[in-house]
């Protein structure tokens, strides 16, 4: 997301972005919370889990350091899809929707190079959202294929 | 030996001396409180004002000073070259213009102050004779003994209070440009730093919530001084128009009170209303003027342009507070306290709207707090 920055657009990213520092089993933000921007792990492991009727968690992902979650309410405001919790001490790096607006206002390139980025990240993960969907529709179908053989 | 209460008599010795200390040291942690509290009161008396407008300066030139940072300019030298700008611009229009002679000014208005006055007397004098043949229950209301004792009074503050101004404007003049500098470079990173402070659950939260009260503020604040602005300019052009003496004066005077809302224009136009009757007589020229500051200052061009354009609905107060917001800050700060309370009002106005509606859109309390209202 952030790869074709310079320099000089580091420097600037890094005045805009918080560093948060968690210990283990803190919850960075619940599902349903208004999320107001995106986490990038600098050291330690983020669970992203949800939980289903009964309130058991689900557990969707472990993200280790260099990974990013909570992108999406970086561009709106949205309720959180999922909840992440770090499962052991752990930094995060938080860029938030606020800073962001302030950015695009004051320094446009900079700013418009890290939409980018993260337009390019979005695009990749709707496209395999797509493929995965379209893989799913076709086992769906076999099933029903196979059912109705039976 | 024990007591009756089971305690040895060394034990109640030791429990006194303990609640002896206790009482002893609390004492002294309080009047020591109290002690650094005065000395904090005084050492930042009359700080009040100039940290105050330096934030709305502040406020009012940021847009200018991130256009220039928008050309890749960093953030210091913007400011500077924003105040080079506004200072040039300040002299080039007095260059143009001409600096009005407000010294002259105010000394003539001084000497005709009485004037005014007792004419305006007469006048009320002459009103309340029709009213009481009218309304006789009114008759023994001494008005005109009221008004006459109210304004020497005004008049005799006004004399004294002129030098002290005058220091104070100096000094204002010196701190104002000061504290806007370091407002505008170092706010953020303050406000940055005070914020990475909150829990890490609540930081989120925190954060959105500044950027909309921020956001708020900003444009009211700017809103409201451009809105003061404009009417002063309009009344001192149509007042212009006429054969009136202290446009300047009672343009000032219209903008500033302008900032009060719905009392403090009826308040700015009573001024000049009364010198255009004393001077000029009821004749064409006063319907004018009184045209100029209800009509197009107040009706057109603020009701229906500027705070339509300026202003949004949201920061708009309810009349009542207005009134005890002017009263409150009358009783701490004077006629500057009634000018700047009602912005305050407002402004406290704003951050709880904004905090309400961030819980009202998202339900923040059952996020955040049980059923049974325990932090969760």
């Amino acid at each position: 997301m952030f790869k074709k920055l310079d320099d000089r657009e580091l420097a600037f990213l890094e005045n805009i972005v918080h560093v948060r520092n968690y210990g283990t089993d803190e919850v960075v933000f619940g599902e349903g919370d208004v999320g107001s921007g995106m986490y990038c792990i600098r050291t330690g492991q983020v669970q992203i889990y949800k939980l289903d009727e009964h309130g058991n968690e689900i557990e969707q992902a472990v993200l280790e350091a260099g990974d990013f979650f909570g992108e999406i309410a970086l561009t709106a405001s949205r309720p959180r899809c999922a909840a992440a919790r770090t499962t052991e001490p752990t930094v995060l790096i938080g860029l938030f929707r606020s800073d962001m607006i302030e950015a695009v206002r004051r320094h446009p390139v900079p700013s418009s190079k890290i939409m980018l980025g993260l337009n390019r990240v979005i695009s990749d993960r709707l496209l395999q959202c797509n493929l995965q969907m379209e893989v799913l529709k076709k086992q769906l179908a076999a099933l029903q294929k196979k059912q109705s053989d039976e | 030996m024990n007591s009756s209460s089971g305690m040895s008599r060394a034990q109640v010795a030791v429990l006194y001396l303990v609640l002896t200390t206790a009482i002893a040291s609390g004492i002294v942690i309080y009047s020591s409180a109290s002690t650094v509290t005065a000395l904090f009161k005084t050492a930042t008396t009359g700080l009040f004002l100039p940290l105050l407008l330096s934030l709305i300066v502040s406020f009012l030139l940021d847009p200018a000073v991130q256009f220039f940072e928008g050309q890749k300019i960093n953030r210091t030298l913007s400011i500077f070259i924003v105040y080079i700008l506004m200072f040039s611009l300040f002299f080039l229009f007095l260059l143009i213009v001409g600096p009005p002679n407000w010294e002259g000014m105010i000394n003539a208005l001084k000497a005709d102050f009485p004037r005014y006055i007792s004419r305006a007397i007469e006048w009320l004098s002459g009103l309340l004779a029709v009213a009481q043949q009218h309304f006789p229950f009114i008759t023994n209301y001494d008005l005109s003994e009221r008004l006459r004792a109210t304004s020497q009074t005004f008049f005799g503050v006004v004399l004294m209070q002129t030098p002290r101004s005058a220091i104070k404007i100096g000094s204002l003049l010196l701190l104002v440009p000061l504290f806007s500098f370091f407002f505008l470079r170092d706010s953020r990173r303050i406000m940055r730093s005070l914020i990475s402070l909150t829990p890490n659950r609540y930081f989120e939260m925190v954060l959105d919530i500044y950027a909309h009260v921020s956001w708020q503020l900003s444009h009211f604040i700017r809103g409201r001084i451009l809105e003061a602005l404009i009417i002063g300019i309009v009344v001192w052009i149509g007042l212009s128009l006429t054969d009136i003496r202290y446009a300047p004066i009672l343009a000032v005077i219209a903008g500033a009170t302008n900032l009060v809302p719905y009392i403090g224009p009826l308040i700015g136009m009573i001024p000049g209303l009364v010198i255009a009757l004393v001077d000029l007589g009821m004749g064409g020229q006063f319907w004018w003027i009184l045209c100029v500051y209800v009509l197009i200052a107040q009706i057109i061009l603020d009701n229906f342009i500027l705070i339509p354009i300026l202003i949004s609905k949201v920061s708009n107060l309810h009349p009542l507070w207005v009134i005890l917001a002017i009263i409150m800050g009358g009783k701490l700060y004077g006629v500057m306290g009634m000018i700047i309370g009602v912005p305050i009002a407002s402004i406290i106005n704003i951050i709880f709207i904004e905090i309400h509606q961030y819980r009202r859109s998202f339900n923040l309390y059952n996020r955040y707090f049980t059923n049974r209202g325990k932090l969760l």
